[in-house]
């Protein structure tokens, strides 16, 4: 029989049922961020983009969607999407009911919170061809294969790799 | 008996908002100036010249024919305006309307109106001065909430994804915006080009409102079957089980 060990790390994904403002993603992520034991986040949802993408307006300028700062555990960051989904890695099952607490705490609506498998652990042949061969795992799953590369944040307690910035 | 069209089956609020909506006799909630809703369709500056596509049809000599002799042109055509459109995204968070309901409407109620259904969207295309007389008429009756339902002429998506904080309609472009006195504003035309000033589009509905006046069947609204546990279903239901059987058995043909 084999008997799970409780120090292995859990995958969570958040799901509020409403998207998130940027000074609602910033409660919650400073939450969350607050409750401790996070290997990694990501945050997902809809693109914000600077200027209309295409049709007769393209090129105009979106006021609404620059400068959406948020500020997590101290370090400031611009959002690029509207927060809709929140997955992460927290490295036991002792920081689950912390984080369920820090959500309720943080949303004024309902959400879903499911533990599971988000974060895939083989790179794939995107992966490989956008980025090479990857030291550290953890990068894995956090990237989205459309974006470019500087379209990435990781926000973990200890810093990892690629460039600390926004998805 | 004089006919009288049944437009739509069924018992059901939806049903008979659906029966509203394709019948055209639609509660009108608010009153958007003209000027307001050109500015935000963005063809052209309120109060410009409409741009044509030929002469007046008074000018153009037709050629004797029945059916034009019947059949008056619309003001739009008669003038000989461009062909414009308007297009409309309604959330499935029970919006008060929705893409085939906007059709119906289009094609029973508007005179010379090319009605698209899409699955996100829905356009209509006609005449520039019969489109801007049926866009106000969809944004001042019940067919449209302002929060829920948005005119998109690109970057449409939104009818299927969460509702902001607020209540609105996800719009990647901004188009709207709620007021800090919770009224609607429109601040850009319907490709995203900034507006010269917010136009104010009213007060919201209430998600108890929108329920009431939505089209949209939904488990956790209205089902289609009508009320969950009702010893019979609802005959919209059993309206369309007959026409499923009609067409999977003979191929559909009303009579």
């Amino acid at each position: 029989m084999v008997t799970e060990s409780d120090t292995e790390s859990i995958q969570v994904e958040i799901v509020p049922s409403r998207f998130l403002m940027p000074v609602t993603a910033q409660k919650l992520l400073n939450e969350i961020y607050g409750n401790g034991g996070i290997i990694r986040i990501m945050i997902h949802g809809p693109n914000l983009p600077r200027s209309v993408p295409y049709g007769p307006g393209r090129g105009a300028p979106i006021e609404e969607n620059r400068g959406l700062l948020i500020e997590v555990a101290g370090q400031a960051f611009e959002l690029c999407v509207k927060v809709g989904r929140i997955r992460l890695e927290l490295e036991s099952d002792k920081y689950f009911d912390g984080l369920k607490a820090a959500c309720e705490r943080a949303l004024p609506f309902t959400f879903q919170i499911r533990r599971g498998k988000f974060f895939h652990t083989k790179p794939t042949i995107t992966d490989y061809a956008k980025y090479g061969k990857m030291g550290d795992a953890r990068i894995l799953g956090l990237i989205d294969p459309k974006a470019k590369n500087d379209r990435l944040a990781i926000l973990s307690e200890e810093r990892v790799t690629i460039t600390d910035e926004e998805r | 008996m004089a006919y009288k069209p049944q437009f739509y089956p069924g018992t059901t609020t939806v049903g008979i908002n659906r029966r509203k909506h394709m019948s055209g006799n639609l509660e009108k909630l608010r009153d958007i100036p003209e000027a307001d809703v050109v500015a935000i369709m963005g063809h052209r500056a309120p109060g410009a010249d409409y741009s044509s596509t030929h002469p007046p049809l008074k000018e153009m000599g037709e050629p004797d024919c029945p059916i034009r002799q019947i059949v008056a042109p619309t003001a739009g055509a008669a003038a000989g305006d461009r062909v414009r459109y308007s297009q409309w995204t309604d959330s499935m968070y029970f919006a008060p309307s929705t893409p085939y309901w906007r059709s119906y409407w289009g094609a029973i109620n508007c005179k010379g109106c090319d009605p698209g259904t899409l699955s996100g969207r829905q356009i209509i295309e006609a005449r520039e001065r019969d489109i801007e007389i049926y866009t106000k008429q969809q944004y001042d009756s019940e067919m449209t909430d302002v929060a829920l339902c948005s005119m998109r002429g690109c970057t449409v998506h939104g009818h299927s994804l969460r509702l902001e904080e607020n209540g609105m309609q996800f719009d990647m472009l901004s188009r709207t915006e709620m007021g800090k006195d919770g009224n609607v504003y429109a601040t850009k035309d319907q490709v995203g080009i900034p507006l010269d000033r917010k136009i104010n589009l009213g007060k919201p509905m209430t998600e108890a409102e929108a329920k009431k006046r939505t089209t949209i069947f939904r488990a956790d609204g209205l089902p289609m079957c009508g009320k969950a546990g009702a010893r019979k279903y609802d005959e919209a239901v059993e309206a369309l089980h007959h026409m499923w059987e009609l067409r999977s058995k003979w191929g559909f043909r009303p009579e």
